[in-house]
């Protein structure tokens, strides 16, 4: 049972490390893809900005009403 | 001369192409424009992707369709599930038939019963304990891949299933490591002692003695213990390359080169699956006394000189020449 659960705890921790590892070698796409003439879905800076969610309640309305409050 | 017999060629050419051009119609007999112009299969002939030029520095967005992309995605949305299906579900069945023919296999008593044997030290469990606990994450996880959508998100649910997988999916990208890293902990483990040998081929013959009450001679691991290490020896090691480059999109290979790694990572995915629940099945339910080997370690000495005869002379005679148990260990004889 020692074994086990230490055998787990060790699998968690590599996991951990593992993940954080990987994150340090990537990058958001509008990072590693935008340029000075192209710009890459970039959440904070596009056209709807970062609080739309896509969700349009109202056809007519909804998209510009969205894009107005996200940015 | 040559040049009036060209244009004359060229004329008959036209000729009996006309008809043809002016066949091409709309259904209700009206002209169809669009008949001539550029499509799929024209641009697919002078070319096996359809592909064009961007302005953002990631060239694999220049793809636009790849042909190959539509043979996985069947593979992947019709074949895989069937075939996944049939070899996980098939071994169930076949372990439930063979538990309910067989019966479980029972520990024979004799005088040596309730002396204990050292079968596995702490670091070989240890070894065993984290590659087989990722692989339980990495199975559920893989399995999710494949049948989520199918059959999980009716029950839970969009909101709820789409969770799920994404934390399913980070499971299975970050135990990855921990169950790689203990298979090769358990092929330097264990390798010296899973080397296939003349012996194997007998206890194959007498069918390992699961389908008799024969006990055929067995080292400290027997031909089927044999073919469960190197199953995840070769599937591990398999299932970690073809992983790692998925992980690592376009590293190592473009779009198909993934496609057929992902092909390869799934088929040997459930395959995996399937002996593995043959080995939990006679590691546990299967026999009785099999779970303590690497329960606590020790196995009752009864079991072990009928399942691993040769291994119990070998390790009784190393007692007899000097220690061969940890602290408050029982000798075996």
């Amino acid at each position: 049972m020692k074994a086990f659960l230490v055998a787990v705890a060790a699998a968690l921790v590599l996991a951990t490390a593992a993940s954080f590892l990987l994150a340090e070698n990537q990058r958001f796409a509008y990072q590693a893809f935008a340029t000075s003439g192209a710009r890459v879905s970039d959440p904070g800076n596009n056209l709807v900005g970062p609080r739309w969610t896509g969700d349009i309640k109202d056809p007519g309305q909804g998209g510009h009403h969205k894009a107005e409050t996200g940015s | 001369m040559r040049r009036l017999t060209s244009i004359a060629l060229l004329a008959a050419t036209l000729a009996l192409a006309a008809p043809a051009v002016a066949q091409v119609r709309a259904p209700d007999g009206a002209p169809n424009p669009t008949a001539s112009s550029v499509n799929e299969e024209m641009l697919f002939k002078q070319d096996p992707k359809i592909h064009g030029r961007i302005s953002i520095p990631n060239a694999t967005a220049a793809n636009l369709i790849q042909p190959q992309g539509r043979e996985w995605r069947q593979f992947r949305e019709s074949w895989l599930p069937w075939i996944g299906g049939l070899v996980v579900l098939g071994m169930l069945a076949a372990l439930g038939l063979f538990y309910f023919t067989r019966g479980r296999i029972r520990l024979e008593h004799s005088e040596e019963s309730g002396k204990k044997i050292l079968r596995f030290n702490a670091f070989e469990r240890f070894s065993h304990w984290m590659t087989a606990s990722c692989f339980i994450v990495l199975s559920l996880s893989g399995l999710n891949y494949i049948f989520g959508k199918r059959l999980l998100m009716p029950l839970i649910g969009p909101e709820a299933f789409a969770t799920l997988a994404q934390y399913g999916k980070y499971a299975h990208i970050y135990l990855a490591w921990p169950f790689m890293l203990g298979v090769l902990f358990m092929l330097v483990l264990w390798v010296r002692d899973n080397i296939p040998g003349k012996i194997d081929w007998i206890w194959l013959k007498q069918g390992g003695g699961l389908l008799g009450d024969a006990h055929p001679s067995a080292g400290r691991f027997n031909a089927g213990q044999k073919m469960v290490f190197w199953m995840v020896v070769g599937f591990g090691l398999a299932m970690g390359a073809t992983g790692i480059m998925m992980i690592f999109p376009f590293a190592a290979t473009d779009i198909n080169g993934m496609q057929i790694m992902q092909v390869i990572h799934s088929l040997i995915g459930v395959v995996f699956i399937a002996g593995i629940l043959a080995h939990i099945y006679i590691g546990s339910l299967g026999m009785e006394g099999a779970y303590d080997a690497m329960g606590s370690g020790e196995v009752d000495l009864a079991w072990a000189k009928v399942h691993h005869d040769l291994w119990v002379k070998e390790q009784q005679a190393k007692t007899a020449s000097g220690p061969q148990l940890g602290r408050g260990q029982v000798p075996a004889e």
